[in-house]
């Protein structure tokens, strides 16, 4: 079911991370309560034969419908969507999810980078997009192209993050994303997806 | 890392379409403009420089087509799928006197050079007949060659291994000059060949399609059409295979099909 306003605009809440995130994503879901005014998107860097289907480990976590969507898809709001194994997942301009397998960006697939820069130019509203630990550059652009349409845009701490070289990268290309500098980074998290 | 707008992507089409004839309006966007955004970062240039690079005509626009269409391939990519192949699809194809099989847009032809090796394992490999057809004529080059990184061999072994590969990939190939080279044993039942799925027809009756991760590069309405043409090739209760994150969905044709398997999207004609 889409709760989409009533003058039928969608917006995304975009999440991404890699090693040291996974904990911190399954806190966020168990936040959420349905239901939601957007998207919410999470890409996390997953190995290629990796099997588990996360919305089924989270579906005691949060009573929002969550996928993993599939290609062409269209992208609703008030679900979660998790980004799927060795597929980068974009965001169309025409509100539905493609997908590409091409190169990978930073040894991942899927890439943070590719799905934030496609929902960057996709027209598509961004109502915040955040960015957590990982030990690769990879969402450091994604972050940037956000920024710079006007997004607003949030990332770990780099002290607080468990591999700080990912915030620490988006902040070294762009340094006016909003750090989550106040210990407990839920707070800010919680705020942002009422 | 360079970025290009959707408007822009469109100015591009169709300055590519004047130059050289290649039409990219039956293709998706989203990930049209990741490829084209990517030429524009490991070329060094902005947008307005690839517009003006492009008038030269000639290799610089057979290069930029080269790079916005080719494909990424791998063998036995997706394990499960294979296995999957090998065991329930080949039972029922084991009947049939004669074989013919279509991997259709091959690329480097990692997917077929892995057919023929589960054909060549099951024992059908020589009533068998894999055509593989691709639109670059770079890609097929290569595929006809059947030369692959030592790198990348070795994530196929793995996979190879996973998808219940009964020996082990060395034994499919050489190596000369550090790359791996398929055995001419496997090609012989292979043949490369040019097609356009987007514009080509029909060219023969199948048992087997395996069209898996091209169609996500075509637009809703071009999908539809080349899903007619996959359709129209196939023999009734033949076997249609997509990638995993594809469906049947959006085609038109789902009343025409089988789930044979939802998850690792493997369908049978039955009407």
């Amino acid at each position: 079911m889409s709760i989409a306003k009533e003058d039928g605009s969608l917006s995304l809440v975009l999440i991404g991370g890699s090693s040291g995130s996974f904990a911190i994503f399954e806190e966020m879901i168990r936040l959420v309560k349905k239901p939601l005014s957007f998207a919410l998107i999470f890409v996390l860097h997953r190995g290629k034969s990796s099997t588990t289907v996360l919305p089924e480990l989270f579906k005691n976590k949060t009573n929002v419908a969550m996928s993993e969507p599939y290609h062409l898809d269209p992208i609703e709001a008030n679900c979660i969507y998790f980004a799927y194994p060795d597929y980068h997942l974009l965001i169309g301009p025409d509100r539905r999810f493609y997908y590409d397998c091409t190169h990978k960006d930073f040894f991942s697939r899927p890439s943070i980078d590719a799905t934030f820069i496609s929902a960057a130019v996709s027209g598509i509203h961004v109502k915040a997009a955040m960015l957590f630990s990982g030990s690769s550059a990879d969402g450091a652009s994604g972050m940037k192209a956000l920024a710079e349409k006007g997004f607003p845009t949030y990332v770990q701490n780099p002290a607080e993050a468990e591999s700080p070289r990912m915030p620490e990268q988006a902040l070294s290309i762009y340094s006016k994303h909003q750090v989550m500098i106040d210990g407990n980074p839920f707070s800010i998290i919680n705020n942002i997806l009422q | 890392m360079v970025l290009i707008e959707y408007p822009q992507l469109e100015v591009l089409i169709a300055r590519i379409r004047e130059i050289s004839g290649f039409d990219f309006s039956g293709y998706a966007r989203p990930s049209l403009l990741r490829r084209a955004s990517r030429y524009l970062t490991t070329h060094k240039m902005e947008f307005p420089e690839l517009l003006l690079h492009i008038e030269q005509g000639g290799s610089v626009v057979y290069g930029l087509i080269q790079e916005l269409t080719v494909n990424y391939s791998e063998m036995f990519r997706d394990a499960d799928f294979f296995m999957k192949v090998s065991t329930e699809v080949f039972t029922y194809l084991e009947s049939y006197p004669t074989l013919r099989f279509w991997v259709a847009g091959c690329a480097s032809g990692e997917e077929a050079y892995s057919l023929a090796i589960f054909l060549k394992e099951a024992g059908f490999l020589g009533r068998s007949l894999i055509y593989a057809t691709d639109l670059s004529n770079k890609a097929l080059t290569a595929a006809r060659e059947g030369v692959f990184t030592l790198g990348n061999v070795r994530a196929f072994s793995e996979s190879y291994l996973a998808a219940g590969g009964k020996h082990s990939l060395s034994d499919y190939y050489h190596v000369a000059y550090n790359k791996a080279v398929i055995l001419p044993e496997l090609r012989r039942n292979i043949v490369f060949s040019m097609h356009d799925l987007t514009g080509d027809g029909v060219f023969n009756e199948f048992q087997f399609v395996s069209c898996r991760n091209v169609m996500i590069y075509f637009t809703l309405e071009l999908r539809q059409k080349v899903f007619r043409l996959l359709y129209d090739s196939l023999s009734m209760l033949g076997f249609l295979c997509l990638g995993k994150r594809e469906t049947l969905r959006y085609s038109g044709l789902e009343e025409n099909f089988k789930v044979i398997d939802s998850t690792l999207n493997i369908y049978q004609k039955i009407r």
